[in-house]
């Protein structure tokens, strides 16, 4: 194998999530969660961010690092992303005292989180789209900018020039109402990189995909052995003021949380059994009118 | 009394001086809450817009007919398109300016702006959470409701378990990921002596299409403050390249009729989604989706889970609002975090196997089946159609 070049180094920060696919989740009977009964995985955006970080490894050989902050539990979504990237540090931020952060009193722990990688020489952070169960999609960029990295969102792909030490990479912006913008966009290192749910990894040449299944077949013999590239840090380990963390951290706090109201039924329906043809020929028939501007009623 | 953190600020996006329709939703929205605020707390605060552009004065002035009092502009060929690292330094800089507030509002002791509004699309949520992080204050994002009160507070943190009133705050509230609970949101000073620190302003980013803009009132008067941004050599070494419009993956405005699908695809998924998108060909529908389908709760191959599968698409609170004149809702029961999105559709069909889904109140025709019964034979009606009956572009 080739060893990892210190050319770049590279962070991915992820969460365990609870798990949406069918089977796994569960919801009360108000429709709300059911958290106990819900198994958890690496989120859907943080494996895309796994993979981001892969491409960095593939293409420029880099040294990957991937953290989280959260219970012991969450050390699963570290071994599941190192899987995905073949990292060869796994960091777990775990303290009491971390827990109710909201997202900047999550980002303090994540910049210092990130600072105690290779002595605090990263080049690029990467961190998914958003989390699927807070979904704010706050807690990168908050990181970027503690960390002082130019932040890059909406991330679809990216290349490296190591000689120059620039990235360029293309970004994906809907603006509403108008159009979407696919942007390039070149920044010195270090950045900070949260990709976009589109991002794609192109593996274009042999050595690449070469490449690309030799540290595939790493990552899966790394992964089943993760316990060995983990390391545990603690408020005191990263060198953090408790002040700035978890609860006491945190400026925003849940007020209340209630049922969204439901309305008044707004329509009437006119009921139809579906098999019956000829009142389906109806419906398509007001489609139609509908769609030509007719009112129907 | 005068106070250390004053106004509402709402950070404006536009494109090349055509405002986005969030930024004048924000700025409806802003004028209700001050006026209301003004009045309870005999105070006279103001509602300032931020710009940040190039040659973009008319739009400046626009916003005061949309509500704002004063329009801080920020103008410099560097700020023609955005960028996160020098727009959140120069936002940051003009909130921490009290001479630009001295323009508008007289001398006042001035430190922070009270509360501030960004738009929750992709360039407002990025910017709302670094300008945050430099502002060392709270942001709440996704927000579709807003209250402004006193609230007594009793907090282990934030007050030390005493009870204590904090006066003119922002309820801010966001729809959950289930779209079934409503949390609501409180950016709060730490009173508690240990922890002491003051956290303004009180921010939050808004979701598009929720708040109506006001009329434009012609007559309004307003101040435009011209505001030249200072930047740093290091910081213009991110350049935008290139920047090539796309058509939108997902484009809800310009078709006449929606279909979109629900958990109900999952029988077969993947044979289900591709019924949809048969019938959205059609009658030349954009297919949505219901938030679950965004948490990718079923297997499907790589090209429609990309396709289909993906936030862009979802319609309702956590997602668009859609108003078009056909709305077909495909095994979707009707959370209201749906109904929400899509309530002012023209004409609204269900097809749905169980007559007491939530969506048979909120449809015109209800067809009681399986989409994979049901579809086939739409299809077939529509083709049989289509001679007679010609839809125009």
């Amino acid at each position: 194998l080739a060893t990892t070049t210190k050319d770049l180094n590279v962070a991915v920060i992820v969460k365990l999530e609870p798990d949406f696919s069918e089977g796994n989740v569960s919801y009360n009977a108000d429709g709300t969660l059911n958290r106990a009964e819900t198994k958890s995985i690496l989120g859907p955006h943080s494996a895309i961010a796994s993979n981001a970080a892969f491409y960095a490894k593939v293409k420029y050989g880099a040294r990957v690092a991937v953290g989280t902050m959260g219970p012991p539990i969450a050390e699963s979504a570290l071994q599941q992303a190192q899987l995905l990237c073949d990292a060869d540090e796994l960091h777990l931020y775990s303290d009491r005292i971390f827990a109710g952060a909201d997202t900047l009193a999550t980002a303090e722990v994540l910049k210092a989180g990130v600072s105690k990688v290779e002595g605090g020489k990263v080049d690029i952070v990467f961190s998914g789209h958003r989390a699927s169960d807070g979904e704010t999609g706050q807690t990168g960029p908050q990181t970027a900018w503690k960390l002082g990295y130019t932040f890059l969102g909406n991330v679809i792909d990216y290349d490296v020039d190591l000689q120059s030490r620039l990235v360029r990479a293309r970004r994906l912006i809907s603006l509403q109402g108008f159009y979407d913008v696919i942007e390039e966009v070149e920044a010195p290192l270090p950045v900070f990189i949260s990709t976009d749910p589109s991002y794609k990894a192109f593996f274009n040449t042999v050595s690449q995909r070469l490449a690309f299944e030799r540290y595939q077949k790493e990552a899966k013999s790394r992964a089943e052995n993760y316990k060995q590239f983990l390391k545990v840090l603690n408020t005191q380990q990263l060198g953090i003021n408790p002040k700035l963390v978890g609860l006491p951290g945190s400026p925003t706090i849940v007020y209340k949380v209630e049922r969204i109201p439901k309305a008044k039924a707004s329509r009437k329906a006119e009921v139809i059994d579906g098999t019956n043809r000829d009142l389906i020929a109806r419906v398509a028939a007001n489609m139609y009118e509908v769609l030509e501007g007719m009112v129907i009623k | 009394m005068m106070s250390k953190h004053q106004h509402l600020y709402v950070v404006i996006e536009h494109e090349d001086g055509i405002p986005v329709p969030v930024s004048l939703e924000m700025l409806g929205e802003a004028r209700r809450l001050i006026d209301d605020f003004n009045k309870k707390y005999s105070s006279d605060e103001k509602v300032v817009a931020l710009v940040l552009g190039h040659n973009v004065r008319k739009l400046c002035e626009e916003l005061i007919f949309y509500g704002a009092d004063a329009v801080i502009y920020a103008d410099s060929p560097e700020l023609r398109y955005r960028r996160n690292l020098i727009d959140t330094k120069v936002i940051s800089q003009i909130a921490r300016n009290r001479e630009i507030v001295a323009e508008f509002s007289g001398i006042s002791d001035f430190v922070k702006p009270r509360y501030m509004f960004f738009g929750a699309d992709s360039i407002g949520r990025h910017l709302s959470s670094t300008v945050l992080a430099e502002l060392e204050s709270g942001l709440a994002s996704d927000i579709n409701k807003l209250v402004i009160e006193d609230l007594e507070i009793k907090h282990e943190h934030k007050t030390k378990g005493q009870p204590m009133i904090y006066e003119k705050t922002l309820e801010m509230y966001r729809p959950d990921f289930s779209g079934f609970l409503w949390t609501t949101i409180l950016c709060l000073d730490n009173r508690n002596p240990a922890i002491e620190r003051e956290y303004h302003p009180q921010a939050c980013s808004i979701i598009p299409g929720v708040f109506a803009p006001i009329e434009p009132d012609k007559s309004r008067r307003g101040v435009i403050v011209d505001y030249v941004p200072e930047f740093e050599e290091r910081d213009l070494q991110v350049r935008i390249i290139d920047r090539k419009i796309v058509k939108s993956a997902v484009d809800f405005d310009s078709h006449k009729a929606v279909i979109s699908f629900g958990k109900g695809i999952k029988d077969s998924p993947e044979q289900n989604i591709k019924l949809v998108s048969e019938l959205a060909k059609e009658i030349d529908a954009e297919v949505g989706i219901s938030l679950p389908i965004s948490k990718k709760p079923f297997p499907v191959s790589q090209g429609i889970n990309s396709t289909y599968m993906i936030p862009d698409r979802v319609i309702g609170t956590s997602g668009r609002k859609v108003a078009p004149l056909l709305y077909i809702a495909v095994g979707i029961s009707g959370a209201m975090q749906h109904i929400a999105g899509m309530k002012e559709s023209g004409f609204i069909v269900a097809i749905n196997p169980d007559e007491n889904s939530p969506i048979r109140d909120e449809c015109d025709i209800f067809i009681r089946g399986r989409m994979e019964d049901v579809i086939p034979l739409l299809i077939e009606e529509l083709k049989k159609q289509r001679p007679t009956v010609e839809v125009k572009k």
